[in-house]
């Protein structure tokens, strides 16, 4: 799993600086953005493995708008790599954010296009195996 | 400035004595008719039946006249356009209306009818004086000693109408038995005596006409003045109720801008403080990761007791990003139904969740987590993330409080239109003294203090704002020493109408 690469988009540039001293010394590559348009941007032309996105930004470009703008970008790619959000949002809303494990089915507007997520204040430990776990699933599918 | 003048229901009040008047007179009319068949037969006088019972149709056509317009006084007002344009009501504008009505404190005015009604009044009176005199023409004129009457025709005047109305009214009545007397003295009148046991023919006797009609005067003129003083007195009573509920109107307008003002303030405040937290989350949250990731990295190379500190600042970041994310909580619950999104939330999923959060904790601390969730729950409208906090609220406070091997329990039922979240532990109880406090924002017992260091005060008073939010009630039974109850009740809810289709 070494040299994977990850995007990190957040506007808080210490938090940007402290996850990528944490993934760099688990052997990942780190590429940032401290907001939306450059994460896309970044995202085109880096082509990370996976993005970790925090779900609240400031000048109205949310998360949420990031997770659609990328999605609905024609290239293959951007349908398919994984997200991680950071935020508590999955344990306050009765959205369900993964497709159905069995058919894979889901409800219109019920769904966010993300594989996963960790809390924010971000525990180092509960990211990097939030990582590994859609890393690996991602590689098994 | 001129203020705009108080209206008194002058036109209520009169419509409802000129009612009572119509009444009197259908007395009256019974009176005249017992008093001449009763006075054939007992005394025994005889009448001139003819002209009196001729005198008497005449009431009778003229009262049922009466009542048919009494309803008509108050309706078809037509507004001209004058008026209109002055804004005065011209029934009581008029001169004589002005000088009918009874007058009234400076600021104060009669509505718009009052001056017709009180014409209305006044036109009765002055026939029924001439049907008096009349009648009384026909039975003995100034040897009935019945002229006394005036004396109710003038009550009824000091009653309805002003002073002077009164005064005018008690001359006529005085003026038309005078009229009487001195024509059937004179000549002029011809003279209708009451034949038979009653004894006649005073009416030839000036000193004694004269008498009576002395007398008659200072009875019709003392009663106007006894009258008229009672009935202002009354109506000064009337206008100082007015007065007083016009007062109590506008305390109670002061009241509710003064309320508003306090409600938006509070907005306010919970919009700061919503601001505030909303930007406190964000750093500390990063502070508490970095100290984190620096307590992992630098774990070998670190003094211990740099490593202790870095330990503690990052306990303490913690606790701080708890409370931040607490008072947003708080703050979200307190907005009422407008901050948060109604929706068809099914109560088994969320408490479900939430012990599924907790458990951990709860293993941690050693105390058994008993759920219980009813079967087939129904939905509730409500906010999810506010019901998630407040069973996860309460059922960690539960875990908190009780010390190990202790038991929380959670019910979760249906209660006819209600949902029932019930959680009961076996801690360490909530002094009664502190009972009332316990919703009060970062207010610990000392107990609770003493039990658990860390903790903000903010659980209940999150726990009270959803349940506020919902419409629902809260209630707690605690015994120190031996464990608490916290029963929560949430109306379900109007589900079809606010669903989120």
């Amino acid at each position: 799993m070494a040299h994977n690469k990850i995007l990190l988009v957040d506007d808080d540039p210490d938090l940007v600086h402290v996850l990528t001293l944490v993934l760099e010394s688990h052997g990942y590559e780190v590429v940032a953005a401290l907001e939306a348009k450059q994460g896309l941007e970044v995202a085109d032309g880096e082509r990370p493995d996976l993005i970790v996105l925090d779900v609240m930004m400031p000048e109205g470009t949310e998360g949420f708008h990031f997770v659609w703008n990328l999605r609905n970008r024609p290239d293959a790619y951007f349908q398919q790599v994984p997200i991680i959000m950071l935020t508590a949002i999955h344990q306050r809303t009765p959205l369900r954010f993964y497709p159905d494990s069995g058919d894979g089915t889901y409800q219109a507007g019920e769904y966010l296009p993300v594989q996963g997520f960790v809390d924010k204040p971000v525990e180092p430990a509960a990211l990097v195996a939030e990582i590994e776990r859609v890393l690996t699933s991602i590689r098994r599918s | 400035m001129r203020q705009k003048p108080i209206v008194l229901p002058g036109t209520e009040e009169l419509i409802e004595r000129i009612g009572w008047f119509i009444r009197l007179r259908w007395v009256a009319v019974a009176g005249i008719l017992v008093f001449v068949e009763l006075g054939r037969i007992i005394l025994p006088i005889q009448f001139y039946r003819r002209p009196i019972y001729g005198i008497l149709g005449v009431l009778i056509l003229y009262n049922v006249v009466a009542s048919l317009l009494l309803p008509l006084v108050r309706r078809g007002y037509r507004e001209s356009p004058a008026d209109k344009a002055q804004g005065v009501a011209p029934g009581y504008a008029g001169p004589v209306a002005r000088f009918l009505l009874p007058r009234v404190p400076a600021g104060f005015t009669y509505d718009r009818e009052a001056g017709r009604a009180a014409l209305f009044a006044n036109a009765q009176i002055m026939v029924d004086l001439v049907i008096l005199a009349a009648l009384l023409h026909f039975t003995g004129g100034v040897e009935n000693p019945l002229r006394v009457f005036f004396v109710f025709h003038v009550i009824i005047a000091s009653i309805l109408l002003s002073r002077r109305a009164t005064y005018v009214h008690a001359t006529l009545g005085l003026l038309l038995f005078a009229a009487l007397a001195l024509g059937e003295l004179l000549g002029v009148l011809p003279h209708f005596s009451l034949q038979g046991h009653w004894r006649a023919g005073g009416y030839l006797e000036p000193h004694l006409v004269a008498t009576q009609l002395f007398l008659l005067g200072v009875t019709l003129y003392i009663t106007a003045y006894m009258g008229t003083a009672i009935a202002v007195h009354l109506r000064k009573r009337e206008v100082e109720v007015v007065m007083l509920s016009k007062q109590i109107e506008e305390k109670a307008e002061h009241l509710q801008v003064a309320y508003e003002e306090v409600s938006a303030a509070e907005r306010a405040k919970s919009q700061y403080m919503r601001k505030v937290a909303h930007e406190l989350r964000g750093p500390l949250g990063t502070i508490k990761t970095a100290l984190g990731v620096a307590l992992d990295s630098a774990s070998g190379t670190m003094a211990d007791r740099s490593l202790e500190l870095v330990q503690r600042a990052e306990r303490r970041a913690g606790e701080l990003a708890t409370m931040t994310q607490e008072l947003l909580s708080l703050s979200r619950a307190r907005g009422g139904r407008a901050s948060v999104e109604i929706t068809a939330v099914d109560p088994a999923a969320i408490v479900r969740k939430v012990v599924g959060d907790v458990q951990g904790s709860a293993d941690q601390a050693g105390v058994t987590l008993a759920v219980s969730i009813g079967e087939g729950l129904n939905e509730i409208m409500g906010d999810p993330e506010g019901l998630a906090e407040l069973v996860t609220n309460l059922v960690g406070n539960g875990i908190r409080y009780t010390p190990q091997g202790g038991t929380v329990t959670l019910g979760v039922y249906d209660a006819g239109g209600t949902l029932v979240i019930n959680v009961t532990d076996t801690g360490i109880g909530i002094p009664e003294e502190d009972l009332p406090r316990i919703y009060d924002e970062f207010f610990r017992s000392k107990v609770a203090r003493e039990f658990a260091a860390d903790g903000s005060g903010l659980g209940m008073a999150i726990v009270k704002a959803v349940v506020e939010q919902h419409g629902g009630s809260i209630s707690v039974r605690s015994a120190l020493g031996q464990g608490t109850t916290v029963r929560v009740e949430l109306p379900r809810g109007q589900g079809s109408q606010t669903a989120t289709a």
